[in-house]
């Protein structure tokens, strides 16, 4: 531009007029200074516009005194802005991080923004490492904490929002796994007051059912703060039935996942977590259900065995042995009866025969036979003269008859 | 889902362990086997049948 090669004074300040492009090149020069580089600044966002193109124009102020004390213009490109985990709004307290560039055309300066966080959060994140600390302490993240999920629930609590993706996400699994009854205890999952809500509602229906589902869907550290606070965490840590936690996303762990007896790393997990699979108990009961037939039918067989085994032990055969052994032990003692009996009849008659034959031969008829005769007198033998006298009458016998006579003399033969 | 559903698959298991268990009389154990093939029946309705309810408590409770 010295087109005149002008020399310059020792100040190094030219003799004439300056452009005003020379002037701002020198005013942009100055603004390098690494004070103005590469800092971070702590204000409020004012004037916030949401550029069509995506780029983002603000001011940063600072109040002070009821009126604005100081006010910078800001401006974020596109590119840095959509990596903004948030949307920032206006009247948000904000730590912007850039520099100070002069935008020429305007004249003005400005902070050119590369990245912004919330003011305070630095903050948070130590308050929720003193709560962890203070919550560990109490014993509500131990592991002996931990209870079991109820195999078979017949209602689960879902304590989130009543809109949004997480309670369809729940209900659709529940609905395909398997359909129980759902208590939704609604609550505000972010905002000031969000941590009363969560922890009033997950109270309210812990009461009334047999697992309690806590979920929120993804969001920011700040979204998910208020699952940080110890309102929350006693919450679960009291809840009377085991809870689990499905919280942001599974990179984001909460204290109040750490205080869950289970945390899932989605809602959806989460409800599959808490029902059995319909499917597979429907597959294991198949499985059940064929055990029981086989069960049967080998107890029949069992039942079978035995019976043959009983059937062989009683074999016709043996039942003809032993009556043909009994059928004979009859016929023989039938026959040692029978002769039994008919030698003792023989020798019965025997015995009969000798004494007939006794008999007989001392019947006096048997001496009369032989020629003798008896005499009687009045009935009665006379075996002896000295009973006779002359003139008794006497009835001899002989053994073909009698007869009457008359003693005519008693002849004394010598004495007897 | 339901404690019934529960105790009815118990009461199953049960049923089969006495069936398998050769202590069991054979008329005993038809009697076991009609009764298990009831709970399968009542298991699998359950489960073909259960419905998704949902309730919504009041958030002023």
């Amino acid at each position: 531009m010295d087109w005149f090669n002008t020399p310059e004074d020792l100040s190094g300040k030219k003799a004439g007029p300056l452009l005003v492009s020379e002037l701002s090149a020198l005013i942009s020069g100055l603004l390098d200074d690494p004070r103005l580089q590469d800092i971070r600044v702590r204000g409020e966002i004012t004037n916030y516009k949401h550029h069509g193109r995506g780029h983002r124009y603000f001011s940063l102020s600072e109040k002070g005194g009821g009126s604005t004390a100081a006010v910078i213009k800001c401006v974020m490109w596109r590119s840095d802005a959509d990596r903004l985990p948030f949307d920032p709004e206006e009247g948000m307290e904000v730590v912007v991080s850039g520099s100070v560039t002069l935008y020429a055309p305007h004249g003005a300066y400005q902070l050119q923004v590369k990245g912004m966080e919330k003011a305070g959060l630095g903050e948070k994140y130590l308050l929720v490492e003193k709560w962890k600390k203070e919550l560990a302490a109490e014993g509500l993240f131990s592991l002996d904490r931990k209870r079991d999920l109820p195999r078979f629930p017949n209602r689960v609590g879902v304590v989130t929002s009543e809109t949004g993706a997480v309670i369809h996400d729940i209900r659709n699994v529940l609905e395909r796994r398997y359909p129980v009854e759902i208590i939704i205890s609604p609550t505000a999952v972010q905002g000031e007051t969000a941590h009363t809500e969560i922890a009033l509602a997950i109270r309210r229906v812990a009461g009334l059912v047999d697992v309690v589902i806590v979920a929120r869907g993804g969001g920011s550290f700040e979204d998910l703060f208020p699952f940080n606070n110890p309102a929350v965490v006693r919450a679960i840590a009291a809840s009377p039935v085991p809870v689990v936690s499905a919280i942001g996303h599974e990179v984001d762990v909460t204290l109040a996942d750490l205080a869950a007896d289970v945390r899932a790393p989605t809602p959806s997990a989460a409800a599959e977590l808490v029902v059995p699979d319909r499917n597979a108990l429907l597959l294991g009961l198949q499985e059940q259900k064929a055990r029981l037939g086989t069960a049967l039918l080998g107890r029949l067989a069992r039942a079978r065995e035995e019976v043959m085994a009983f059937r062989d032990r009683l074999r016709p055969e043996r039942f003809v042995r032993t009556i043909a052994e009994r059928t004979q032990n009859t016929a023989d003692l039938a026959e040692r009866l029978e002769r039994a009996c008919s030698t003792r009849i023989e020798r019965e008659r025997l015995l009969l025969a000798e004494m007939k034959a006794a008999l007989v031969g001392r019947s006096p008829l048997a001496v009369l036979a032989r020629g003798y005769c008896v005499a009687e007198k009045d009935g009665k033998l006379v075996k002896s003269t000295g009973a006779l006298s002359k003139d008794d009458r006497l009835k001899l016998r002989f053994y073909d008859g009698s007869s009457q006579a008359i003693v005519e003399r008693v002849d004394h033969d010598r004495n007897v | 889902m339901t404690e019934t559903y529960e105790t009815k698959i118990e009461q199953l298991r049960i049923i089969i362990g006495k069936i398998e268990d050769g202590n069991t009389s054979l008329d005993e154990s038809m009697k076991l086997y009609e009764q298990g093939a009831v709970l399968v029946k009542q298991c699998e309705t359950l489960l073909a049948e259960a419905e998704l309810k949902i309730t919504t408590l009041s958030r002023d409770a």
